[in-house]
């Protein structure tokens, strides 16, 4: 039996549509993706108050400290200490002296004075009061000396 | 002069090929990286912690509003006392805290202006308190949404009372 030769010529796919939208996709993302956020640690939970505001002009000098409880791929707490998370890293209450004080350390060869240096605490809605207090004071020893605070919240209602 | 016809030459196929394997990794990137984040806000706690620092000085000429907040064995908010007027535990004696302010910031107005700038509030927490009701405490303080969620706001100047020991 004899065959007929493929047809060699391709068929002309109009690719505009899909372009068009692929285009709105990317602008979609762009818009949303917040790269300021990223020192924002997932494993702390904020407390929530409809008056937290964001700050009205961007913090030239500021850095945050995270903390909050080490929690599982469930979201349970892995033990009751709370922790101040860097990264990979974290450390208790106790052990993160040594990197407060190359913080101020960093300011102060910068030149960067204390009062323009704001400490932003991001601490996890279920660590207790007192363990926040000891941070800032802390963060107020002599060898560290940082001066203004802003305690960080999600901006919503309680449930 | 004579023009040519533009109309009458041939279409020049445009290999999108290339476009549109850029325009995928873009589109695969930006998903990925996504991360949906909560809208964040802050409260600024410009005092010093209790104890008051050598050069700092104050010029409230009256004495802070206290804001007493006991917790039990579970870090809970069980009573909540506003300048030594017990208002009761629980998320009810934030709302009561917030009309116990607005009441005392009347009064503030009536004395002029510029003492409400100068108003302190000092708040002392057990140390096992739930943080949680400190931002709400420090919310509440802080003033309070009105109608169309315009922001009215109280006193701006919040401190903490000196850190309680562990119960």
């Amino acid at each position: 039996m004899k065959f007929k030769p493929a047809n060699v010529s391709v068929p002309e796919i109009d690719m505009t549509p899909m372009i068009d939208i692929v285009f709105q996709l990317i602008t979609f993302f762009m818009v949303i993706t917040n790269f300021d956020q990223n020192e924002a640690d997932e494993r702390v939970t904020l407390p929530r108050d409809q008056l937290a505001k964001p700050p009205m002009a961007v913090r030239k000098n500021s850095f945050m400290l995270n903390f909050g409880y080490d929690i599982d791929s469930t979201g349970k707490r892995k033990s009751e200490i709370p922790y101040l998370f860097f990264g990979d890293e974290k450390a208790t209450l106790e052990q993160v002296r040594p990197r407060l004080q190359q913080e101020s350390q960093f300011y102060k060869t910068i030149g960067t004075k204390y009062e323009d240096v704001t400490v932003e605490i991001r601490a996890d809605a279920r660590v207790p009061a007192g363990m926040v207090q000891e941070l800032i004071q802390m963060c107020q020893e002599d060898k560290i000396q940082f001066q203004r605070f802003a305690l960080k919240a999600t901006q919503k209602a309680e449930p | 002069m004579k023009l040519r016809n533009r109309a009458s030459g041939s279409r020049i196929a445009v290999d999108m090929t290339p476009m549109i394997d850029v325009v995928f990794q873009l589109l695969i990137f930006f998903m990925c990286t996504l991360k949906m984040i909560e809208p964040e806000g802050d409260f600024d706690i410009s005092m010093p912690l209790g104890a008051p620092m050598a050069d700092s000085v104050t010029d409230a000429e009256l004495p802070p509003f206290k804001v007493r907040m006991e917790a039990d064995a579970n870090g809970e908010l069980v009573n909540l006392s506003f300048n030594g007027e017990n208002l009761g535990g629980g998320l009810g004696a934030i709302s009561s805290l917030n009309s116990k302010v607005f009441r005392s910031i009347t009064a503030l107005q009536a004395i002029g202006s510029d003492q409400l700038e100068k108003q302190e509030v000092e708040i002392d927490p057990d140390y096992n308190l739930n943080y949680r009701y400190i931002i709400n405490a420090i919310g509440a303080c802080s003033g309070r949404v009105g109608q169309n969620g315009v922001h009215i706001p109280y006193l701006q100047r919040i401190k903490f009372a000196p850190i309680r020991q562990k119960q």
